[in-house]
């Protein structure tokens, strides 16, 4: 059944359409949903809640968007309503992102030139980078970067404009480098720590 | 005329009564068989970089900054059968058209809309027919219309504008700007924008504003004219081609000797800087005429 | 401490990444280490994210369980007739109408001329002229004639050519749809007589990316009639 025929049998009820429109998207917002927030529960929460919105709300669909365009704003404002009772204030979208002392720019941090992360970082390591990230940069990052989504479905989705999506991008990513030279520097520290300690015990 | 204070004498009295005996019932008829547009106004308290978001099938819409942090929307729907939703969730604004009934007929599915808003507000606008006039805005916008023309004055940020037949106009506007159309002609007038791109099929393009240092202009046609104005004081790399049609030149180019171009066999082009050539300017027409042509 | 130029750099980073390569910018990186540092480990947190993302999660069968029950109990699903033909009319529409429906209007539109692009990329041949020629025009014809023939048969379609609630738009639409057939018509002419001319292959493209645009717009207008 394609997808603006479930549409439309979904609108007078239909249960087989119904699960038509889950079976074509639950992997992709619940993939959302788990980077996001990094927990399974939390994410299968999540990913229920998001369809249960889509359906309550199906009748209204007039088309004017794609459709998974529409559900993917949903599923990202489902997340982001958790996180942000979470984080205890009704901080806006624009404000979940981390305030610039200066005109707005990133920060300028270099790293040393020996300090490529290339060879260095991993799924692991960049999934905890990115659980850091404040809402706004995380919610950016997953759907351009991790979930595919060019900038200008990025700002249908997340009622920005294109420029504010390109930008919020940027940021993130420089915020990631920050964080994963962080770590890498901890980890060395970490490995030095160790192997003078295993040194002093020899002694 | 009256002139200096006006004297109630007995014979003016009547006069006044008379004048007022026949006008009140002749109001009251008219109100009677026009209503006049209904109009409603509904006020949004919002913070910093509001987003405000407008769906509309056909009609004026007209939103100006202003310096309350609030958004301000006076709709105006053609018929009692058409309705204006206007929802607000957290520090965004969704404004929407819709019919009542089935039964609508095609040129009531219309309002007209008077908004202000905040000036660092994002728009976000759908209208498929009729006009959008923004000024003083310097958020973000994106403005998609069929057959409406789009008039941004005195806005900044990043602006993605597309119609298929609506014409564009943009005055005194910074940022990035990028307009694509079928039909419809662009003038770009005294822009402060480092980066423009523009594209119609048929439609005319006219560009009479500052080329920036390190800014990127492209405005590409099917048929048509473009037109470019510069001043003495600009300074552009030029590339400038005409598939099948004419390349008019006032600007007297240094020719670039270390890129290849592609020459076209019945058209023309030319490549070349001016003065230091900071700026990097591409225009394209398949058969229409580009016209390089000194400011006044 | 960075330097000047390296600030500068930095101001143009993001415009850097999404493809623009100012030259003073592209000259500073070539012998700057530091920034090329930077530019490195963006790249990398790009394609490890790339990685990540291939990797999609199965959400357990439960979920689709416990949202029915929940969908049956708020009263939103309820058996209609239309669930028996549902099959059968979707094996009518066909794939265009099948794609259409499932890829975002500007992704479709893109996707189209990326495709296009492509296909005539890998198509373009040796170093002769004349080889050359028909090889590149032999390229734009296997490219170009089955998206039009399908583009046409879209343009068929009941749905595309309804009337939809602003028949003035509509009829703008269609106006603006002959407006791109005729230059679709105009472009493959001069790709005929020129076919190494990439300008006029370049315009082609986008009059086939334009034409998509506007049959999605007819469709999308045509279905909310429906």
């Amino acid at each position: 059944m394609p997808e603006s025929e479930a549409i439309r049998l979904a609108q007078q009820g239909s249960a087989p359409a119904f699960e038509r429109l889950y079976r074509l998207h639950n992997r992709r917002v619940y993939s959302l949903c788990l980077r996001m927030v990094s927990n399974t529960a939390e994410a299968e929460d999540l990913t229920q809640e998001a369809f249960l919105q889509l359906f309550r709300k199906i009748a209204t669909f007039r088309g004017e968007s794609a459709f998974s365009t529409w559900l993917h704003r949903l599923a990202v404002n489902v997340v982001l309503m958790r996180l942000r009772k979470k984080g205890g204030n009704e901080a806006s979208l624009e404000e979940m992102t981390e305030p610039d002392e200066d005109s707005g720019g990133p920060r300028r941090d270099f790293g040393g030139p020996d300090l490529r992360l290339s060879g260095s970082i991993d799924r692991v390591n960049l999934q905890r980078a990115v659980e850091q990230l404040p809402p706004g940069y995380k919610s950016v990052f997953i759907l351009h970067d991790v979930q595919g989504y060019e900038h200008n479905e990025i700002a249908k989705i997340m009622e920005c404009s294109i420029g504010n999506s390109k930008s919020q991008l940027h940021k993130a990513r420089m915020r990631l480098r920050e964080l994963l030279h962080e770590a890498m520097r901890d980890k060395a520290r970490e490995d030095r720590k160790a192997a003078t300690d295993s040194r002093g015990g020899e002694d | 005329m009256i002139t200096g204070r006006a004297v109630t004498t007995k014979s003016n009295l009547k006069a006044y009564w008379v004048t007022a005996g026949l006008l009140v019932p002749g109001l009251l008829l008219s109100s009677a068989v026009y209503a006049g547009p209904i109009r409603h106004e509904q006020h949004f308290k919002v913070t910093a970089h509001p987003v405000i978001t407008i769906h509309n099938p056909s009609g004026l819409i007209t939103v100006k900054a202003w310096t309350k942090a609030e958004v301000m929307v006076i709709s105006m729907p053609a018929t009692t059968e058409v309705e204006v939703d206007a929802e607000q969730m957290g520090n965004r604004v969704d404004v929407s058209t819709r019919a009542l009934s089935e039964s609508v007929a095609p040129g009531d599915m219309k309002a007209d809309f008077q908004i202000n808003v905040p000036e660092d507000s994002e728009l976000q606008i759908h209208n498929d027919a009729g006009a959008v006039n923004v000024s003083n805005v310097l958020g973000d916008m994106n403005v998609e219309t069929v057959a409406a023309g789009v008039d941004l004055a005195d806005t900044s940020g990043y602006l993605t504008v597309k119609t298929v037949g609506g014409s564009f106009q943009c005055s005194r506007c910074a940022g990035r700007i990028e307009v694509s159309s079928i039909t419809g002609s662009f003038r770009l007038i005294d822009l402060k924008s480092t980066h423009v791109w523009a594209q119609t099929s048929t439609g005319n393009i006219l560009f009479n504003g500052e080329f920036l240092p390190n800014g990127t202009y492209s405005l590409k046609n099917y048929s048509g004219t473009i037109e470019v104005r510069f001043s003495p004081g600009d300074s552009f790399d030029m590339s400038a081609t005409s598939l099948k049609g004419k390349v008019n030149n006032e600007a007297k180019l240094t020719p670039s000797t270390h890129e290849h171009h592609f020459v076209p066999r019945w058209g023309n082009a030319l490549f070349g800087t001016f003065n230091q050539g900071r700026a990097k300017v591409e225009l394209t027409s398949f058969d229409g005429t580009i016209n390089i042509l000194k400011r006044d | 401490m960075a330097s000047d130029d390296c600030k500068r750099f930095l101001n143009q980073l993001e415009s850097w990444t999404e493809g623009e390569r100012p030259a003073n910018a592209g000259a500073h990186l070539r012998s700057c280490v530091r920034c090329q540092s930077v530019v490195a480990d963006l790249s990398t947190i790009q394609a490890e994210g790339r990685t990540w993302g291939a990797q999609e999660a199965e959400p357990p069968e439960h979920l689709w369980s416990l949202l029915r029950a929940q969908l049956e109990e708020e009263g939103l699903i309820h058996a209609t007739e239309a669930d028996g033909k549902a099959e059968v009319v979707a094996a009518k529409q066909g794939w265009f109408g099948g794609f259409f429906a499932h890829i975002p209007r500007p992704v479709l539109a893109g996707a189209y001329l990326s495709a296009l692009v492509a296909v005539c990329v890998a198509l373009s041949g040796p170093l002769s002229k004349p080889t050359n020629e028909a090889q590149w025009l032999e390229g734009t014809e296997v490219a170009t004639s089955p998206l039009s023939a399908q583009l046409n048969s879209f343009e068929q379609d009941p749905i595309t050519s309804s009337r939809d609630l602003n028949p003035a738009v509509t009829a703008s639409l269609h106006e603006n749809l002959a407006v791109v057939d005729n230059y679709i018509a105009l472009c493959k002419k001069s790709v005929q007589e020129e076919p190494q001319n990439e300008i006029a292959r370049d315009y082609l493209y986008g009059a086939y990316q334009q034409k998509a645009d506007l049959l999605a717009q007819l469709h999308e207008r045509g279905e909310n009639v429906q």
